[in-house]
C-alpha cells in the first residue's frame, strides 16, 4: 500500500519536472492540450468536493443518528404517495447532485422506499432554491424559464419515482454490504464517523472517475461542433441533452452556460437544464459506485428519455 | 491508507485555497470559504482516522461487526463482510488531483482553449447573456476609456459599435492565435461555475504584431469600422495604436476593465 502511495507519488513529481525538460516526452506532456485536460479534471473535483462532503455528512447522520421511526414516519406510508412527497423534499437540499447520490443511498439503507428515494435523488439537485435562484439570474427578465425548469424536473423525477414503483426490481439495486441502522457495539459516533468515511471515499474516488470523463470530452471535442446541430428542431433537443449529460456541470451553474448558448431555442435549453442534474457523467459513475453499474445504466437512460420529454412537453406548453 | 488520502486532500485544498490563490485556476472567488470549511473538515477526519484506525496502516480490528441477516446474497467480498477498515478501492483515485495539486497545480486555462472555443468566428454565443442588455450610454470621458472585453462586444454590437466610433478604448486580456498569421485575438476565459463550463470572449486585433501566444497584455485602439474577414467572420476589430506586457491578473477568468493608473508605453 506504502508502495502503491510512493509511485503515485513519484508520477506526480515527474509530472512536475517533467515540465522542464525540453525532450519529445517532455514535449507531449507539457503539450498544452494535456495541461487543459488537467485543469479541466481537476477543476471538476475541487468544485464537486464541498457538495459532496455535505452529502456523505449527511447521509452518515441519516445512518447513525436519525431513529427508524422518524424516517418511517417522515413520508406517506403508500409508496405512490410518498413519490410526489419525497420529489417535493428535494429543496431541501441545496447544492450540487454529488450530494444528492449518497444521502440516496443512506435513505435506502435506513428502509425508505427505494422509488421515493430515487425520486428524491432526481428531484434535490433541480429543484432546490440555489439552483432556482442561479436560473433566474441567468435568464433575467424570463421567469418562465425558472417555472419551466421546475415543473419539468419535478414532473421527471415523481415520473421515474413511479416507474420504479411499477416496474423496478429490488434485485437491481445493488448497494455494497453495509451495516444498516444502529449497532449496539459501536457508539453513535464511531457509526457516523466510519460510515461519513467510507462514502466519501467511495463517492470522491468515483468523482474523479467522472471529471476525468468529462474533462477528455472537454478537451477532444471542439465548440464549433455546436453550431451544426443548433438549427433543426429536434436535432438540437437531443443534442444538448447529451451534450448536457458529457459536459457534466454541476446543476448551480448549467444554467449560466444554458443562457451562452443562445443559437439554440428555448425548449432545448430547458431540456439541457432538466437533464443535466439528473444525468451525467459524474452522476453515472456515482451512481454505477453506490447501486451497481446495471443499475446506473438502465437508470440513466430511462432518465435521460423522460427528461427530455418532460422538458419538450414543457418548453411545447410554456414557452 | 484512508487517512493518507484524507489528510493529502485536505492538505491539497489548503494548499489552493488558503494559503495560496491556486483555486481560481479553477473554481470561481465566491467558493473559497466552502473549500476551506471542507478542507479543515477532510483533514479532521483525517486525523481522528489516523489516531483511532492506525497510520499510515489501520491497525488490525479486534472486534469485526457482523450482521448476518442483512441479505447479501450478491456479494463477493463475505470474508470481511462490514469491516470498514478497508478503504473502497476506488478511493485510490483521489490521489491523483490530491497530489497533482500539491505538487505540479495544472495552469490556469489559456491561449489553446481560447483559440479552441472561438475557432469559429465568435458567434453569438461569445458576447454572454446579451440578448437583453439594455442600450449603452456614451463611454465615459477619459480618454482611453478603460472597458472589458465582454463590454467592448456588446458595445460593438449595439446600433454598429455607435458609442464606440473613433474613440479610443484600452482593454487587458490574454493573446490567442487566431488561425490567421497576419492577425492575433486579444481573449478572456469566463467561467459560471468552474473551469469546465468556460466560454471566450475574443477581439480580433489588427495592425500590431503578434505577442507571443498566451501572454497578457493591455491594448489601446479603436474599433475598426468594417470587420475583417469573410461573411462568417462578424467578430469586432480593434485597430490596435500601442500595446504593452501586463503581469497576468490573479484570477484569470474575471473579465475587468484594466486598473485605473495603467498607461502604455509608447
Amino acid at each position: 500500500m506504502a508502495v502503491a502511495a510512493g509511485a503515485a507519488a513519484v508520477v506526480a513529481v515527474m509530472l512536475a519536472v517533467v515540465r522542464e525538460l525540453p525532450s519529445a516526452a517532455g514535449a507531449l506532456l507539457t503539450h498544452p492540450g494535456f495541461l487543459a485536460w488537467q485543469t479541466v479534471g481537476v477543476s471538476v473535483v475541487v468544485q464537486a468536493l464541498p457538495f459532496l462532503l455535505l452529502g456523505t455528512v449527511l447521509s452518515g447522520a441519516i445512518n447513525a443518528f436519525v431513529p427508524s421511526h422518524v424516517l418511517a414516519r417522515s413520508l406517506p406510508r403508500r409508496p405512490a404517495l410518498a413519490v410526489p412527497v419525497a420529489g417535493v423534499a428535494g429543496a431541501v437540499l441545496p447544492g450540487c447532485e454529488c450530494a444528492s447520490v449518497p444521502v440516496a443511498g443512506s435513505l435506502i439503507r435506513r428502509g425508505v422506499t427505494s422509488a421515493a428515494a430515487l425520486t428524491f435523488l432526481l428531484s434535490a439537485p433541480a429543484v432546490n432554491p440555489v439552483v432556482l435562484t442561479a436560473t433566474a439570474m441567468a435568464f433575467p427578465g424570463r421567469p418562465e424559464m425558472v417555472f419551466a425548469r421546475f415543473l419539468a424536473s419535478l414532473a421527471t423525477s415523481m415520473i421515474m419515482g413511479w416507474l420504479w414503483l411499477r416496474f423496478g426490481r429490488a434485485e437491481w439495486l445493488r448497494l455494497p454490504e453495509r451495516a444498516a441502522g444502529q449497532h449496539p457495539a459501536r457508539g453513535r459516533w464511531a457509526e457516523f464517523r466510519l460510515s461519513f468515511q467510507h462514502d466519501l471515499l467511495h463517492a470522491g474516488g468515483f468523482l474523479v472517475l467522472g471529471a476525468l470523463a468529462a474533462a477528455t470530452f472537454n478537451v477532444t471535442v471542439p465548440r464549433s461542433v455546436l453550431d451544426t446541430f443548433a438549427d433543426s428542431t429536434w436535432t438540437a433537443v437531443v443534442f444538448l441533452a447529451l451534450l448536457a449529460i458529457v459536459l457534466s456541470i454541476c446543476s448551480e451553474a448549467d444554467a449560466f452556460v444554458a443562457a451562452s448558448l443562445t443559437g439554440f431555442s428555448p425548449t432545448a435549453r430547458l431540456v439541457f437544464m432538466v437533464v443535466g442534474p439528473m444525468v451525467d457523467l459524474k452522476l453515472i459513475a456515482l451512481q454505477s459506485g453506490t447501486f451497481g453499474r446495471a443499475f446506473a445504466l438502465r437508470f440513466s437512460a430511462a432518465t435521460t428519455v423522460t427528461a427530455l420529454l418532460c422538458g419538450v412537453l414543457t418548453g411545447w406548453w410554456l414557452l | 491508507m484512508q487517512a493518507l488520502v484524507l489528510l493529502l486532500t485536505g492538505a491539497a485544498l489548503l494548499h489552493i485555497s488558503l494559503f495560496t490563490d491556486l483555486y481560481l485556476r479553477y473554481v470561481k472567488e465566491d467558493l473559497r470559504p466552502l473549500l476551506i470549511i471542507s478542507a479543515a473538515t477532510l483533514t479532521l477526519l483525517g486525523t481522528v482516522a489516523a489516531a483511532l484506525d492506525g497510520f499510515p496502516f489501520t491497525k488490525p480490528q479486534a472486534m469485526t461487526v457482523q450482521t448476518a441477516d442483512t441479505g447479501h446474497g450478491n456479494d463477493q467480498r463475505q470474508g470481511h463482510a462490514h469491516d470498514h477498515t478497508r478503504a473502497p478501492r476506488v478511493a485510490w483515485l483521489l490521489f491523483a488531483p490530491a497530489l497533482l495539486l500539491l505538487l505540479a497545480a495544472p495552469p490556469p486555462l489559456g491561449a489553446y482553449t481560447a483559440a479552441r472555443d472561438s475557432r469559429d468566428g465568435g458567434g453569438a454565443d461569445t458576447a454572454g447573456p446579451g440578448e437583453d442588455t439594455p442600450p449603452f450610454g456614451p463611454l465615459p470621458d477619459e480618454s482611453p476609456a478603460r472597458l472589458s472585453l465582454t463590454e467592448f462586444h456588446l458595445r460593438a454590437r449595439q446600433q454598429e459599435g455607435r458609442t464606440l466610433r473613433s474613440h479610443p478604448v484600452r482593454m487587458t486580456g490574454l493573446v490567442t492565435p487566431s488561425g490567421d498569421p497576419r492577425s492575433w485575438d486579444l481573449a478572456r476565459i469566463v467561467i459560471a461555475c468552474c473551469a469546465a463550463d468556460s466560454r471566450t470572449v475574443t477581439v480580433r486585433m489588427n495592425g500590431a504584431p503578434t505577442p507571443p501566444a498566451d501572454t497578457w497584455v493591455t491594448v489601446t485602439g479603436t474599433l475598426r469600422d468594417n470587420p475583417a474577414g469573410g461573411p462568417r467572420d462578424n467578430r469586432p476589430t480593434l485597430n490596435v495604436s500601442s500595446l504593452r506586457p501586463t503581469p497576468a491578473p490573479p484570477n484569470p477568468y474575471m473579465d475587468s476593465a484594466p486598473p485605473a493608473g495603467s498607461s502604455t508605453a509608447g
